[in-house]
């Protein structure tokens, strides 16, 4: 037990470093929600992919979602640009109308088949230690999800580490940014697709509520206290972790969900620090 | 903008240590009171350890080993297999587990695929998947997917059953003849009920025998008892109905004259509602015929918490709603 429990935890912490850093730059734009976007847009790609190959294996599903992830954010990306719609609402009216073209797919060309996110693509936490990644000569190399989370933060770290001065300047004064010919779009761009493949490699792993939960809980309050970029980041990856930690171990004392066990410490984490926060600044 | 909330960098990181300490404290705490029940669980560490998945596959495999094995079934009673989440200690009863027994069909969704590659570490098997192909019912137009409500017809669910008891007569070799034993007794109360479900069925005269539910669970079940079914909803408990479904329902329900239509434990109301009140609208007075079983038992302890149980108050709802 003790060895599953670690590779739960090792594996939702590296989930924690890349949404950590990823839920920051989200915040800063004002599209922390566009994870759940993406959980719910996926599902025309995964029936329209089954329609495509008929197969339900994970692969072609996969791709399909993938496909749809990178989509949505684009789309959003389009609508908010090109109409000067709110970033909210673009982001409400992209997954709504994109949810609703997949229940309509499915009611019109799959009735009476099963075909949901959740069912088909959306893994779980708790099947991490149980789903090995073995070598064909039988070389046990550990689980799946952790070789993928690992792939998934060691690109998240390079990303930030890369652009890190680029991010800055145009998330903080992107008029500046333009003049100095840093490129702004295409760095956001590049973002908003490593948003999107994150996300949907994330949920095929570890399921939709732990990520939605890490891409917004931890950013959040690492925000509350940090007031320059690197702290905010660095807090951000830290309370994700600690929410892995301390989830998994009231998880295993209640015997109940491990994601939502973590969630919950996430936002209790959220909670402490936004009381001792407000304390602080009542004293000063 | 960033904005300056706590005055030095010093009581950030602070907090950020305290927040440490806390969830160690709970972590703690949580290791201390695990330990202390742990040997509970321990007791029966001599025999077989077993895990079933669904309520019905639990009580095929109880049937077999009665209490020569601890059975442990992952989806208790009224969990929808299609929503079911694994927790703590499911991981902990599947990783300890000696045998696996699960549906099979893409009932149990993406853990399918999770006890698929547990297969080399651990004897799995898919019951359901034990029934020859050809006495399944396809959906779609696709090739290898199968209808998974294969026990609603009791013949083809005692392949599942036969099944359970040759892996667990290989695997328990000491124990072989008690479960051999115990499979004639059960294959015998399988047969009598598979007769019991055509005799009563039959009673409900021919043109108003028709079962019309949320959920379309009852393909296997309609094909074996003669009896029609119609449905709000295809196989995934996801997709919405349509307005066009409900009209043509209401109208059917109308042209033949049909008594009642039926619940589900886990589909809400509201959509068999819409029909009951549509046919109401026409001057056709429809009952609600009552709740039936489908993926997951009733409550442990009532008659209903077993198989035989659970198609037997099935049988009882249909026939004295339809009657």
């Amino acid at each position: 037990m003790l060895i599953s429990g670690l590779w739960i935890i090792v594996t939702s912490s590296l989930l924690a470093i890349s949404t950590g850093l990823l839920g920051c730059l989200l915040m800063l734009r004002r599209s922390a929600m566009l994870g759940d976007a993406i959980s719910h847009s996926v599902l025309p790609g995964i029936v329209m992919a089954y329609l495509l190959t008929g197969q339900k294996s994970s692969i072609a599903l996969f791709v399909g979602a993938i496909i749809l992830g990178v989509g949505v954010s684009l789309m959003i990306e389009f609508i908010q640009k090109r109409f000067s719609v709110q970033n909210d609402a673009a982001i409400g009216l992209s997954f709504t109308f994109l949810f609703a073209v997949g229940v309509i797919l499915i009611s019109i060309f799959a009735q009476d088949i099963d075909l949901d996110q959740d069912c088909v693509i959306y893994g779980e936490l708790a099947y991490i230690p149980l789903d090995l990644w073995t070598t064909p000569t039988g070389l046990n190399l550990g689980p799946r999800a952790f070789w993928i989370l690992l792939a998934l933060a060691i690109i998240n770290i390079s990303f930030v580490g890369l652009a890190y001065k680029e991010l800055q300047v145009s998330i903080f004064d992107p008029l500046f940014a333009q003049a100095t010919g840093l490129h702004p779009q295409v760095w956001h761009y590049v973002q908003v697709v490593l948003v999107s493949l994150t996300v949907v490699a994330a949920f095929e792993v570890v399921g939709a509520i732990l990520v939605i939960a890490f891409l917004v809980t931890p950013a959040a309050t690492a925000y509350l206290i940090s007031h320059r970029l690197w702290s905010f980041l660095g807090l951000s990856c830290l309370w994700g972790i600690t929410a892995s930690i301390g989830g998994y171990l009231l998880a295993w004392w209640s015997g109940g969900t491990i994601a939502g066990a973590i969630a919950l410490i996430a936002g209790i984490q959220f909670l402490i620090v936004l009381i001792i926060s407000k304390i602080a600044k009542s004293k000063a | 903008m960033l904005n300056l909330r706590l005055e030095t960098f010093g009581m950030k990181i602070l907090a950020a240590f305290r927040l440490c300490l806390l969830c160690l404290f709970i972590g703690y705490l949580g290791i201390g009171c695990k330990q202390s029940s742990k040997e509970k669980v321990f007791t029966h560490s001599s025999s077989l350890r077993i895990v079933a998945t669904t309520g019905i596959v639990g009580d095929a495999v109880k049937n077999i080993v009665l209490n020569k094995a601890e059975v442990n079934v992952l989806m208790g009673p009224g969990v929808d297999p299609h929503l079911y989440k694994a927790s703590q200690k499911d991981l902990e009863l599947l990783s300890k587990a000696d045998v696996i027994f699960y549906n099979g069909l893409h009932l149990e969704g993406k853990m399918a695929e999770v006890l698929e590659k547990l297969k080399k570490q651990k004897k799995i098997v898919a019951i359901a998947e034990a029934i020859p192909v050809n006495k399944l019912i396809k959906v779609g137009e696709n090739e290898n997917l199968y209808d998974p409500h294969v026990w609603m017809d009791v013949s083809l669910w005692k392949y599942a059953v036969i099944e359970c008891a040759r892996v667990l007569q290989s695997i328990d070799t000491s124990n072989a003849a008690f479960y051999k034993q115990n499979l004639d007794n059960y294959l015998q109360a399988l047969d009598s009920l598979d007769a019991y479900i055509e005799t009563e069925i039959a009673k409900i005269p021919s043109i108003p025998r028709v079962l019309i539910t949320a959920h379309d669970a009852f393909s296997y079940f309609s094909r074996r008892y003669h009896i029609e079914v119609k449905s709000l909803q295809g196989i995934s408990t996801v997709a919405e109905f349509g307005l066009r479904d409900i009209t043509n329902l209401v109208d059917f329900i109308v042209a033949r004259k049909i008594k009642a239509v039926f619940m589900e434990s886990f589909i809400p109301e509201r959509s068999i509602r819409a029909v009951i009140e549509g046919c109401k609208a026409k001057n056709h007075e429809v009952k609600l015929g009552g709740v039936l079983f489908t993926d997951a038992l009733g409550a442990e302890g009532t008659p209903e918490g077993t198989y035989i149980g659970m198609l037997k108050a099935n049988v009882k709802t249909i026939t004295d709603g339809l009657r």
